[in-house]
């Protein structure tokens, strides 16, 4: 035997296991099934919920029997003066909420990104430790904080702690975004003849676009499905969409199915925001 | 005019210096480039020509102007950055007329420049085009047209070359220097590649560790380099050193190392009898030895081969000098030597180099 034929070439080793055993595409075919099985798993509640919403009083506890449906807990729901004030309200305070904070934490992230000193470090530290406090631990000082200052149960009461929230939260991340983006860009805008602040709003800034609208929809929804901060920082004056859902369960019973179809007429708004705005989302957090 | 000059020129970051007293007068239309390995404050230097950074010691001054105390946007430059620094939201022409729009400048005006940018460096067919859509030599054209539409006192580049591929980066190379004929403003030029150094400057920078070693034509920092230092750091490959021991009588000075003599006289004999050194740096380019080389005007030595590095038109042989490696350039590629075979050396005499060991400083 030469040299050159010991070293044939083989074909590869066939494989084997359980992979191999399945049909030629089965491979895939298990895969697509699974991800619809988790996508189920997420959809389902929601789908759950719909169909709650979708039956008498009588059937809540039914969903999975019976075919009675009816359009009428929709009606029964738009029919109440306060659900118009809640929706209004929820609009107004996620959509203050995100440009409140969208506005100190962009130029917060900024800051964090591009400046050293001990400004920026102490900032930093601060927002690390309010981001480690317990969420749910704010609420009753904030409770008495909105009492004393006279803005409680009014858009200021909710506003300004979910702005706070917002700038401990998002700053890291548009520290992030603007990490992502060349500084050089920037120097180069001061030589051509920005100041600073014009180096920020006319480059850095649209720069960061993408990353800056991923965070105003998250920020959005979140204020928007928010209810701990509206349960106990907002009454009968300024109604929540989240908090006026909860109270269909009261001392009398439990109105699953106004409280189903006002969740589904909640879920409208965010999903067109979701809808919408997935592609920034997605293109945001690639950055 | 577009002198630029540096007078005690410092920076240090509390503790640190990154830059010290740097003196330097740049004339107007002179092409000089700052030179030397990574940290050694060649580019804090550029960005403090520029108004990047703050100067902490020192004064510089643009076309007769003290700027210490001006913004980047008043000091009449233009700077191309290593990765571009391009608007990537807006277009090509957009990004052309960025600077000159923030001057008010009519629109007229600014078309006018931006065709003579576009026409001078090729870039026509780009105008409307995004940043992002364009090739690393098309953002590049771009950077210095960005420069040229402003028509500034002074260019300034950081590293322009240093993200594009080997051939690109040459072809750009020859560019730039077509271009410096034809728009020739002031231009300090920042780099670690000592090619680009050589290939464009009129007068080369070569900094280290903060400090300037040296300021010279690029034929004076070849033939006459001041320190160990840039002797090593400009030529390529760089060149041999070979630490010596001397020996000086009346007329001649001995240098020995471990499988080295090398008798020295006349003028280098005295240079190094009036240093009154002991121990020494020998110095000699790859390029200035001799295979089988005897005659007047040539130091023979004898070096065994280690092994040789076929180049296609010349051969590199790495070979040892008792316990010293050394490189020779520039053998016949056709020679065949093998692994080992002791070569018979002669050096060019009146190339050599001779480095106080301690300092590192050139003697003459």
């Amino acid at each position: 035997m030469t040299a050159a034929s010991s070293t044939e070439l083989s074909l590869p080793p066939v494989r084997k296991g359980f992979w191999a055993m399945l049909a030629p595409g089965g491979g895939k075919m298990l895969f697509a099934l699974a991800a619809i099985a988790i996508a189920f798993l997420f959809a389902f509640p929601v789908l759950w919920l719909f169909l709650t919403s979708i039956r008498p009083e009588s059937g809540v506890y039914y969903v999975h029997r019976g075919t009675e449906f009816t359009w009428h807990n929709y009606l029964e729901v738009i029919q109440q003066e306060n659900i118009y004030k809640a929706f209004w309200n929820s609009f107004a305070i996620s959509t203050l909420a995100t440009i409140l904070s969208l506005g100190v934490t962009v130029t917060s992230g900024y800051m964090l990104s591009r400046f050293k000193g001990p400004i920026p470090d102490t900032w930093f530290s601060l927002i690390y430790v309010l981001r480690c406090i317990p969420y749910i631990s704010w609420v009753l000082p904030l409770f008495f904080v909105t009492r004393q200052w006279g803005i409680f149960d009014t858009y200021w009461g909710l506003l300004l702690p979910h702005v706070a929230v917002h700038i401990c939260f998002f700053s890291w991340i548009m520290k992030g975004f603007f990490d992502g983006i060349d500084p050089s860009m920037e120097y180069a805008a001061l030589i051509d003849g920005c100041s600073r602040w014009g180096a920020f709003f006319r480059v850095a800034m649209p720069a960061a676009l993408p990353g800056m609208t991923a965070l105003a929809i998250l920020c959005w929804l979140y204020t928007w499905n928010e209810f701990l901060f509206a349960l106990l920082l907002t009454s009968h004056k300024t109604p929540i969409l989240t908090v006026v859902m909860a109270q269909f369960v009261h001392e009398l019973g439990m109105e699953w199915h106004l409280m189903s179809s006002t969740a589904i007429l909640a879920l409208i708004p965010a999903l067109i925001v979701t809808i919408f705005g997935q592609k920034y989302v997605i293109r945001g957090l690639r950055v | 005019m577009g002198e630029v000059v540096l007078k005690g020129v410092g920076k240090s970051y509390g503790n640190v210096v990154a830059v010290r007293d740097v003196n330097l007068t740049i004339k107007d239309q002179e092409f000089v480039v700052l030179v030397g390995p990574s940290g050694c404050g060649k580019s804090t230097t550029l960005r403090m020509i520029a108004g990047l950074e703050e100067i902490t010691a020192g004064v510089i001054a643009i076309g007769g102007r003290v700027v210490n105390q001006l913004p980047p946007k008043d000091r009449d430059i233009a700077m191309v950055f290593q990765n571009y620094a391009l608007y990537q939201h807006m277009s090509v022409r957009d990004n052309l007329a960025f600077g000159l729009r923030n001057r008010k400048v009519p629109e007229a005006e600014i078309n006018k420049q931006i065709a003579y940018a576009v026409k001078t460096l090729g870039i026509e067919p780009l105008l409307e085009r995004r940043p992002r859509q364009l090739s690393g030599g098309q953002q590049q054209r771009v950077a210095l047209g960005r420069c040229l539409v402003r028509n500034p006192a002074v260019f300034l580049f950081d590293e322009p070359l240093s993200n594009l591929d080997a051939q690109l980066r040459s072809a750009m190379r020859l560019e730039l220097k077509e271009l410096r004929k034809r728009v020739p403003t002031t231009s300090i030029y920042v780099t670690h590649d000592q090619v680009e150094a050589m290939t464009l400057g009129d007068r080369i920078v070569v900094m280290k560790d903060g400090l300037v070693q040296q300021v010279g034509t690029p034929l004076e920092l070849y033939r006459k380099p001041a320190n160990q230092f840039v002797a090593g750091f400009i030529g390529s490959p760089a060149m041999n050193f070979i630490p010596m021991q001397v020996a000086t009588t009346e007329t001649d000075a001995t240098l020995s190392a471990a499988g080295l003599t090398l008798k020295l006289n006349g003028e280098r004999a005295a240079v190094l009898r009036k240093s009154g050194a002991r121990d020494i740096v020998f110095g000699a380019r790859p390029q200035h030895f001799v295979l089988n080389g005897a005659g007047s005007g040539l130091l023979p030595f004898q070096a065994t081969l280690s092994t040789s590095e076929q180049l296609g038109d010349q051969q590199l042989l790495d070979a040892r000098v008792g316990d010293t490696p050394i490189r020779i350039a520039g053998v016949d590629p056709f020679l065949r030597l093998d692994d080992g075979v002791n070569l018979p050396l002669g050096v060019i005499a009146e190339n050599i180099h001779l480095f106080d060991s301690k300092t590192g400083l050139a003697l003459t």
